[in-house]
């Protein structure tokens, strides 16, 4: 019982790195809808970015971070202002979009090769003992990662209710042309949607890296399909239900790393995936015209 | 002979697989709009079943581990590979077709195609992991017995027969009213459901058919180069094979084989005269992947429709009775 409490443990440290990523898909999905195959590449660019500040500059680790998380929202805001939406404004239909978006990650996948190298590499920080807290197991880096997760989404639901800016994407989410006809300003809304997915991208990169402790140029494509579980899951556009969908995926990837076979982690994500799209494809919390 | 000719039939050959990888794409993504983000998966289970297929049982003392085993002709193994592949496909489909939004179809097909690489590349005692296959027979020559430039002349006839029934079929497909019915899907599946027809049924058939094509064609480049491993199928294949498409022209034919010319035939080639920069190997590559993954959003914001544009169809009025007398008389 002890493995699967600790296996528990593990899983929501998973579902935390998780929630970041989906959360950055289905905030941006809700607003520009359609779906950004380059965001693995994100995750990818924000933890190289962290590690070049830090090795290279011998900036202080926690600046890097701080620093790296934040050009992946700029990197994003610029892609959307000078590529995608460019394309989204002279009406190219969705497939165009999505193809676009899928060369974007082939393009930026071999750039970080390019860039940085095939070779892995780690960010880095001193090994650390890990403190028993119940029946779980944690290191104060994993301890963070959770922290961060959970005032990121904290953070998130405040900006959503609370401010304008969050009620404005909430609305565009709904109908763009209602949220404009109501004298939103939807360039400003969609730009700052890319900052905030952009910024949880590179976070999410981050935490993931000092999750697994080492990385190199494939690592964020290869999660972008669990991450897309996460988001499907939990009913695609809704950013809450992305939170959920992290949860379950996490938990149920590192769980059965237990009762299975840690090799398998990602078929589970991916049968839960095939599971929801053919029992509930809209997702656990359903958004309307989304699905 | 000189190693001119035999650098041009091998290229020949090649041209041939890719025309008919990009038919069956075109008939995927020109003519139905399905969007199939890992069509080289489908290419890559046609080779590997043709292949094991006609390979004989694991031997035991070779550290090559494979299924099947089957050591079948080449016909019937390319009919085994083809089938496999159109089998996936029907099983991607009924996950992510009956969903309407692009997205989620590409999202389950770029998951397939992690799960499937990741599969083989694992289970390294069941499919050889990154390894794959060696030493697959040549298609037919233990009966011809032919020397290998010979052969490669003798291979160039093959593709090229299978090229030219499988352009054909494709021109028949485009043409006939399952083609129009996939068009009419294509542009607003609403409205065409309006007019009765079953857009899900529809796209799982192209779906299918469009696999059997990359099945058949990654069939062929295994009994040609007569080995197989997955760093041949990787994400940056299938862009090679979208770019193809929409260079020449989605949704056309003729496109669809020009683009099979200029993109993976001759940007390839010209590629590989490239300097190679000592210490970085994977300089190159990544720098090919870049602009093939550029040239494809290039392309979209230039000219989308590509060098051979689909053909608009022309509407020339209902032909009543009344009508066709009255176009007579004129």
């Amino acid at each position: 019982m002890s493995v699967l409490a600790l296996s528990f443990g593990f899983g929501l440290i998973t579902a935390s790195v998780l929630a970041l990523a989906a959360v950055g898909v289905s905030l941006q999905f809700g607003v520009t809808n359609y779906v950004n195959f380059a965001y693995g590449e994100f995750l990818t660019i924000g933890v190289y970015v962290a590690w070049t500040l830090s090795h290279g500059l011998h900036l202080n680790i926690y600046l890097s971070l701080m620093l790296a998380t934040l050009s992946v929202g700029v990197f994003a805001l610029l892609l959307d202002r000078f590529l995608l939406r460019p394309f989204a404004k002279r009406g190219a239909p969705l497939l165009f979009l999505l193809v676009v978006t899928f060369g974007l990650s082939l393009f930026l996948s071999n750039l970080i090769l390019a860039i940085w190298g095939p070779n892995f590499k780690s960010l880095d920080f001193a090994p650390e003992m890990p403190y028993k807290f119940g029946p779980f197991l944690f290191t104060t880096s994993q301890l963070s990662i959770i922290g961060i997760a959970v005032v990121a989404m904290t953070a998130l639901h405040v900006l959503l209710t609370r401010t304008e800016i969050g009620k404005a994407m909430r609305a565009m989410s709904d109908s763009v042309d209602l949220a404009q006809i109501s004298g939103i300003d939807i360039d400003r809304i969609t730009s700052f949607t890319w900052l905030l997915s952009g910024c949880l991208a590179g976070l999410a990169g981050i935490v993931l890296a000092i999750n697994i402790t080492s990385f190199q140029p494939s690592f964020g494509g290869e999660f972008l399909f669990v991450i897309f579980s996460a988001v499907i899951l939990g009913g695609i556009g809704s950013p809450y239900g992305a939170m959920l969908g992290a949860l379950v995926i996490g938990l149920a990837t590192e769980m059965s790393a237990v009762l299975i076979n840690s090799a398998y982690k990602n078929d589970v994500a991916f049968a839960l995936l095939i599971l929801t799209l053919l029992l509930r494809p809209q997702g656990i919390i359903r958004m309307a015209g989304k699905a | 002979m000189s190693p001119y000719v035999y650098y041009i039939s091998t290229l020949v050959v090649f041209f041939f697989i890719f025309a008919i990888s990009t038919w069956g794409l075109n008939l995927q993504f020109g003519t139905a709009g399905i969007l199939n983000f890992t069509y080289i998966t489908f290419f890559a289970i046609g080779g590997y079943f043709t292949g094991v297929s006609m390979l004989g049982r694991p031997d035991a003392l070779s550290n090559m581990r494979y299924i099947l085993g089957l050591s079948l002709p080449f016909p019937i193994a390319l009919l085994i590979g083809a089938t496999a592949a159109g089998i996936l496909g029907l099983l991607v489909g009924l996950v992510a077709l009956r969903r309407l939004r692009s997205d989620y179809l590409a999202i389950v097909t770029v998951s397939v195609g992690a799960i499937v690489y990741d599969f083989v590349n694992v289970n390294t005692a069941v499919f050889n992991g990154a390894d794959g296959i060696a030493g697959v027979p040549f298609p037919f020559n233990d009966s011809l017995n032919l020397d290998p430039n010979t052969y490669t002349f003798f291979y160039v006839g093959l593709a090229g027969l299978f090229a030219l029934v499988l352009g054909i079929l494709a021109a028949r497909i485009y043409n006939s009213p399952l083609g129009r019915t996939l068009r009419a899907i294509r542009e607003d599946a609403d409205v065409a459901s309006a007019f009765g027809k079953d857009s899900y049924r529809f796209r799982m058939i192209v779906m299918v058919v469009g696999c059997i094509y990359a099945g058949i064609a990654g069939g062929l480049l295994v009994g040609f180069i007569s080995a197989f491993n997955t760093g041949g199928w990787t994400v940056g294949e299938t862009f090679l094979l979208y770019a193809a498409l929409l260079v020449g022209g989605r949704g056309n034919n003729w496109g669809a084989l020009l683009g099979a010319f200029l993109v993976p035939v001759l940007f390839q080639e010209a590629t590989r005269f490239l300097p190679v920069i000592p210490g970085h190997p994977e300089l190159i590559p990544a720098i090919r992947n870049m602009i093939v993954g550029g040239l494809l959003i290039a392309v979209l914001w230039i000219r989308p429709e590509g060098i051979l544009p689909e053909r608009k169809a022309k509407f020339h009025g209902v032909y009543t009775p009344k009508r066709k007398a009255a176009l007579k008389v004129d």
